[in-house]
């Protein structure tokens, strides 16, 4: 693909970010990302939007949100799946040659819509929801479907999590947890076994944006700084209905990072240098990492994706985030050098129904 | 311009009604996509993505209901998303499948989705929520007296008449009877508008859409796999989406770019898909218009957006008969359009599906002849959300890629 990302916003996160209505949140963010690109609004010639009205608390959240996220009198569309899915879908439009220049907006402030209040209402009214079926259920039903299959136990989970906090604790974007001995964390109380509360990365508010172009644009106007190519994109759905199978598989992971790889022209993702994975739990962590199957880039998570921040709807598009300032040399002081090839992945839906991965490259 | 040519092989649409006791959401979905796909003569394993097509999930109960039908509209392990654009969605929905194949990405692409709006007992309560939380919910602020606000402003500009609304609704309900799929129907008289309930004035009961159950799809692929399946496909000529401020207010007076009640972006949305089409004289080029319209009140600023007249004057063009179905300067709503059907999570699509069928040479009893172009619009949101797509049965007119 020849989609560039030319500028980028993440917006500071916090447990509850207060003091600020979300569009004011989405305004800032969308204002910085133009900032950091050297344009203006009035030069975007269309605006992709990446939200969840039920995540919002409102329905057709996008009434209030679009003019803050730039979109007045633009051409503008809203997919709902993931913030890394609107990156996919933004660098379609301007694939297809109709568009130049685009911001891509995301956010998730859950701090006023509890997440799991949100994940229960999806369930469907006939088996699911009498059940009493939530994100954690279907993350500890993930956990132990593919600990066996994968051969890890809640200790390797625990050492998983401790591992991703000390990333995380590097990372000066994120919320700088206190990272956990692991006795804590093994000691935490169980919310679906064999997951355990210690397990979850903890759900923040957050909020980012994307300057993108086309190649045709770049040569316009010379003067822009190019922060990394879009290469690749690739997304997946797994069915609904929760079976071993579908737990285990993980087909939607290695087909969407098989997609955006082949994109690129990359064989396998040990031909990245890093991935950024979206992990929610240990567990995921363990499951993504056993499923790249040997050929794991050689840096994982150096963010500390999930457990650095976690706004939940767009984590994997932060995760992209992180990989632009990696391609960029500005991730600071967690600064891989050289690196010339990244990935991010972003996963959403009960047990990662959908997972989306997108190959960046250093310009 | 768009990298691909993109063409409609197939199109679906479930009939519409209030309830459907007998099938639950993901069926009707379902019953859709089959269909469509049945109509492009392809199998599931054909399709690459899948675009599902819903917007707000409070009328039906259940959040993302996109996920819950992936296997049901064959999605499974396939690229899958959905679009929102609020009452514009269909719209959206279609304009986002057409980007997975002008962009050479996919190759064929499914849009598909389904809505229930009566399963809440009061729609208008959940279209309530759409409003700030702050301002806006405790004084019954819904689409029903949002747009009659509009409407009350377009009246007082352009001296439109409740009767000459009333014709509108006239003209769909007696379209809709040659229609299978549509909601309401019936061969009723102006002063039958006149005479229902008052809601909120302009409006009188029939001047209002159904909440509508059903379903609909569209099957995209490229000029190669076209070529193979369809022998007259619609081409996708054209797509564009404005979006406006949610601020009513700040859409009209002196310091405003645009004005509220003449639907502000839907001109600037024809603008550009008329520009990407090749259209530079809509009356003469276009010859249906498939107009999203659940309110009588919507048709003539669209009409005039699309440039079909100038402001003003649709009304007037429509006493002569300008938008009758046969005979007309434009066929507007052959369908019987939104005021007869309106499943909103499709709304916008099922236009662009009975857009498609003219040029098809499917819209059984309601085909026109000799249709070789024609346009699709949608609406949302506090009427901000506006999309315009042109399709044709050539892909070659001026500005597309060969």
């Amino acid at each position: 693909m020849d989609v560039f990302v030319i500028g980028q916003a993440v917006h500071e996160p916090a447990a509850r970010i207060g003091g600020k209505r979300l569009e004011e949140i989405v305004f800032d963010v969308a204002h910085a990302a133009l900032a950091d690109a050297a344009v203006s609004r009035r030069e975007i010639d269309h605006v992709t939007i990446a939200g969840c009205d039920e995540l919002d608390g409102r329905s057709i959240s996008s009434m209030l949100l679009a003019a803050p996220a730039g979109a007045q009198l633009r051409d503008e569309m809203k997919c709902t799946d993931s913030g890394l899915t609107g990156l996919c879908l933004e660098a379609m439009r301007i694939e297809s040659g109709i568009f130049d220049l685009g911001l891509l907006v995301s956010w998730s402030k859950p701090s006023t819509a509890p997440l799991e209040d949100v994940m229960r209402m999806r369930c469907e009214p006939f088996y699911t929801r009498p059940v009493g079926l939530n994100m954690t259920i279907t993350d500890g039903l993930f956990a132990q479907a593919a600990g066996e299959k994968y051969g890890f136990d809640e200790f390797s989970a625990d050492e998983a999590v401790l591992d991703a906090y000390r990333r995380a604790g590097a990372n000066p974007r994120g919320m700088r947890h206190s990272v956990p001995g692991v006795e804590a964390i093994a000691t935490s109380p169980y919310v679906a076994a064999p997951l355990r509360q210690a397990h979850q990365a903890p759900i923040t508010d957050g909020a980012v944006a994307m300057v993108c172009c086309s190649e045709r644009w770049l040569k316009r106007n010379p003067r822009a700084r190019p922060l990394a190519r879009v290469a690749g994109i690739g997304w997946r759905n797994e069915e609904y209905d929760l079976g071993a199978n579908r737990l285990t598989s993980l087909n939607a992971f290695t087909n969407a990072l098989s997609d955006a790889l082949r994109m690129a022209g990359l064989a396998k993702p040990s031909d990245l240098d890093l991935i950024e994975l979206d992990s929610q739990t240990g567990f995921h962590e363990l499951a993504f990492r056993a499923a790249l199957n040997g050929n794991a880039p050689a840096a994982i998570s150096t963010s500390g994706g999930a457990f650095a921040q976690n706004p939940y709807f767009c984590t994997g598009l932060i995760n992209a985030a992180e990989a632009i300032l990696q391609l960029s040399d500005g991730a600071g002081p967690i600064q891989i050098p050289g690196i010339k090839k990244a990935a991010a992945h972003g996963s959403h839906g009960f047990a990662q129904q959908g997972n989306v991965a997108v190959v960046l490259e250093r310009v | 311009m768009a990298k691909n040519v993109v063409a409609l092989i197939g199109a679906a649409q479930t009939k519409f009604k209030t309830h459907y006791a007998d099938k639950t959401y993901v069926e009707l979905a379902q019953e859709a996509a089959k269909q469509a796909l049945d109509d492009a003569g392809m199998e599931p394993g054909e399709i690459d993505a899948v675009v599902f097509s819903m917007a707000p999930t409070q009328f039906m109960g259940v959040n993302d209901c996109d996920r819950w039908s992936t296997a049901h509209v064959f999605g499974t392990g396939k690229p899958y998303m959905r679009i929102h654009a609020g009452g514009a969605t269909g719209g959206s929905a279609l304009a986002a499948g057409y980007i997975h194949v002008a962009s050479g990405v996919y190759r064929s692409v499914l849009v598909v989705g389904a809505d229930r709006v009566a399963e809440t007992p009061d729609a208008q309560h959940i279209l309530n929520l759409i409003w700030d939380r702050f301002y806006e919910h405790d004084f019954a602020l819904n689409t029903v007296t949002m747009t009659a606000i509009a409407a009350q402003r377009y009246m007082a500009r352009y001296g439109t008449t409740e009767e000459q609304f009333a014709k509108v609704v006239v003209r769909g309900r007696k379209n809709a009877m040659g229609n299978p799929y549509a909601h309401l129907k019936g061969d009723i008289t102006v002063d039958d508008v006149m005479n229902s309930p008052r809601v909120a004035y302009p409006y009188k009961r029939f001047d209002i859409c159904p909440r509508s159950s059903g379903a609909a799809a569209v099957v995209l692929t490229n000029l190669e796999v076209a070529k193979q399946k369809c022998a007259r496909p619609a081409f996708v000529n054209g797509a564009s989406a404005i979006t406006h401020s949610v601020f009513m207010g700040d859409r009209m007076g002196v310091f405003s770019e645009t004005e509220f009640s003449d639907h502000d972006g839907e001109g600037i949305a024809a603008y550009e898909a008329y520009r990407q089409a090749g259209i530079t004289d809509p009356s003469s080029q276009l010859q249906v218009a498939e107009l999203y319209d659940p309110f009588s009140t919507f048709q003539y600023p669209i009409i005039e957006g699309l440039g079909f007249c100038g402001r003003g004057r649709a009304a007037a063009i429509d006493q002569e008969g300008g938008w009758d179905m046969r005979g007309g300067q434009v066929a507007i709503n052959p369908s019987g359009g939104t005021l007869c059907t309106n499943p909103i999570g499709v709304t916008g699509l099922v236009r662009v599906v009975d857009a498609a069928n003219q040029i098809m040479g499917k819209a059984g009893a309601n085909q026109l002849p000799n249709v070789h172009n024609a346009v699709a619009t949608a609406a949302g949101g506090s009427t901000q959300f506006f999309t315009v797509t042109v399709l044709g049965d050539d892909h070659t007119p001026k500005g597309i890629a060969q």
